[in-house]
């Protein structure tokens, strides 16, 4: 667009609000909705558009970022799929007048997403993981490697492990999830932390995922591997049953005669009804054994035991993807009112239903979104959305729009997928998918399985690049 | 035709937000953003097909085709059927504004 057609476009947009009445409002605006800006006219509604900036930015550097006339403070907890994205696009779209800073105990993110293809050798960890340093150079996101302990609402401040106070406008938790591991609520026989370390849930890539590996790859012929599903909402839909086809996959070729016993606490397949079904009754027939509707009464990690509704099942590796619930930073605040799991929010704009300020998004969320890194990056943007909207005295887009899909393997070469858009119901105040676009591929085929690379490196590049 | 759509799609936006409308963010900025994962930030890249800098009518028309299509084992086709066509011609409206280049970051 030429500066005269945005010349033009801003005095036609200019006499639209005077003929809506709110010209006199927008006037008495500017300290409120732009921060405090000098210019309370042409300029600062031009670049709150973010048109001259989207089209003029020729550098990678901080100075990149335009300048909105908004000014506000974010902290964000988390650094995975959503919270990278959320800090990513306020700074994005917010401008540099919005201080970002992010809160992760870890050096790097470790993608779950392809994680189940380092279990059949196919990747390696260390090619799943993903450092902080560009989002801090490209979009000036202020970097803390540590670990929130306290939060004031009220006051609206963080405490650190470290003793140190970070104080926000709005505060942002994307911790992911925590297993349930206690007694009484999660599987019976784990408590220990040496039963966890016998009996894997590696839902959480990085060392666990290794130590799966290991345990696999350690199995004789004609081993029996075990793996537990827990009742939904759990992270990643259809990942349990991707992994089950996976393991399938690399027993047949490497320890034949081995068997895949999925013990499901659902009453069917969550995810992908049509390629899982073809899978398990076709593809790895004879390998693996699908049981729905099973209930884990205990594991035995002393004998490797699973005791189930349906009977005693010894394996030699026993996978058990515990249930698990949001992230510990969200349930100490008490604000995983759903069922002490998840956090109920305001589904424009992520706001927790329980504290002013601070918005909940990712896997601790609870809505009727997957919980899984493609969506996840989504919510990140309608977040950052909302939090610059506030910043400027607007309420949040009233019609969010997310999508999740993700490619999924069948076999070690390939893949299916799944997709569906989410649109906000007013009625229901929720987000509810789009039922025509709630749909998975025909067939698994090659050409998924090497479109899931084209995926994941793009899905990992808007996010932490 | 560009800047007509355009004015067309603020006029709504107007209409839609309240008092603070000095600092409405540009129609379709969030809604676009569906499209990052796979096509890179602003539509730009890295990954499938660049979307960022065609014409309005270029990206609205595909998408429209895409929607109609059986998805079979296509899952753009299967995607674009979660927007209406308000939705979809907010998007290419949107992605026609951006640069074809991903402006260093990729």
């Amino acid at each position: 667009m030429s500066e005269k057609s945005q010349d033009k476009l801003l005095r036609m947009r200019r006499r639209l609000l005077q003929a809506a009445g709110w010209g006199s409002i927008g006037a008495l605006l500017p300290t409120i909705g732009c921060g405090g800006g000098s210019d309370p006219a042409g300029d600062s509604t031009s670049s709150a558009l973010g048109w001259s900036s989207s089209r003029t930015t020729t550098t990678t550097t901080t100075n990149a970022l335009p300048n909105t006339g908004l000014s506000g403070r974010v902290v964000v907890v988390g650094g995975g799929m959503a919270g990278a994205a959320v800090a990513k696009y306020l700074r994005l779209w917010g401008g540099s007048g919005v201080s970002v800073t992010l809160v992760e105990r870890s050096a790097s993110y470790t993608s779950n997403i392809m994680s189940n293809l380092v279990l059949t050798g196919q990747r390696t960890l260390s090619s799943l993981q993903y450092k902080y340093d560009n989002l801090a150079s490209r979009y000036g996101i202020a970097r803390v490697q540590g670990e929130v302990v306290a939060i004031d609402p009220v006051g609206r401040k963080v405490t650190l492990a470290s003793g140190a106070t970070l104080a926000y406008d709005r505060l942002v938790l994307a911790p992911g999830v925590e297993f349930i591991y206690e007694q009484g609520v999660g599987i019976a026989g784990l408590e220990s932390a040496a039963a966890q370390a016998r009996v894997l849930h590696a839902w959480q890539a990085g060392s666990q995922t290794t130590a799966l590996r290991n345990q696999i790859t350690a199995m004789p012929k004609g081993g029996v591997f075990v793996l537990t599903i827990p009742a939904k909402p759990y992270r990643c839909p259809p990942g349990p049953y991707e992994r089950a086809c996976l393991v399938a996959d690399w027993l047949k070729k490497n320890r034949p005669g081995s068997k895949v016993i999925i013990l499901d606490a659902n009453p069917g397949i969550t995810a992908e009804v049509h390629s899982f079904t073809d899978a398990f009754m076709n593809v790895h027939a004879g390998v693996i054994d699908y049981q729905p509707n099973v209930v884990i009464h205990g594991i035995d990690t002393s004998t490797m035991t699973v005791d189930t509704s349906i009977g005693k099942i010894s394996a030699k590796v026993i996978n058990a993807i515990a249930p698990h619930r949001a992230g510990r930073v969200v349930t100490a605040a008490g604000l995983a009112d759903q069922g002490g799991r998840w956090a109920s929010v305001n589904q424009l704009s992520y706001e927790s239903k329980l504290a002013a300020g601070v918005h909940i998004i990712g896997d601790s969320a609870g809505t009727a979104q997957p919980k899984a890194g493609h969506i996840g990056n989504q919510l990140g943007k309608v977040c950052a959305d909302a939090i610059v909207r506030a910043f400027g005295g607007l309420p949040p887009d009233p019609a969010p729009v997310t999508n999740s899909a993700c490619y999924s393997p069948i076999t070690m070469e390939t893949a299916s997928w799944l997709t569906a858009v989410f649109a906000y119901d007013p009625s229901t105040q929720a987000m509810a998918a789009v039922a025509d676009s709630f749909r998975e591929a025909a067939a698994r085929d090659g050409g998924n399985f090497s479109n899931m690379s084209k995926w994941f490196n793009a899905l990992m590049s808007e996010t932490f690049s | 035709m560009r800047v007509l759509l355009t004015a067309a799609a603020l006029g709504l936006s107007l209409m839609a937000t309240s008092a603070g409308a000095q600092t409405a963010p540009p129609p379709g900025r969030l809604l676009a953003s569906n499209c990052y994962q796979c096509h890179g930030t602003n539509g730009a890249g890295p990954g499938f097909d660049s979307i960022a800098g065609k014409s309005v009518d270029e990206i609205y028309k595909e998408l429209r085709e895409m929607r109609s299509e059986n998805p079979g084992n296509d899952i753009m086709k299967a995607h674009a059927r979660g927007y209406t066509d308000e939705q979809l011609r907010q998007i290419s409206t949107y992605l026609s504004q951006q640069r074809s280049t991903s402006s260093g970051r990729d």
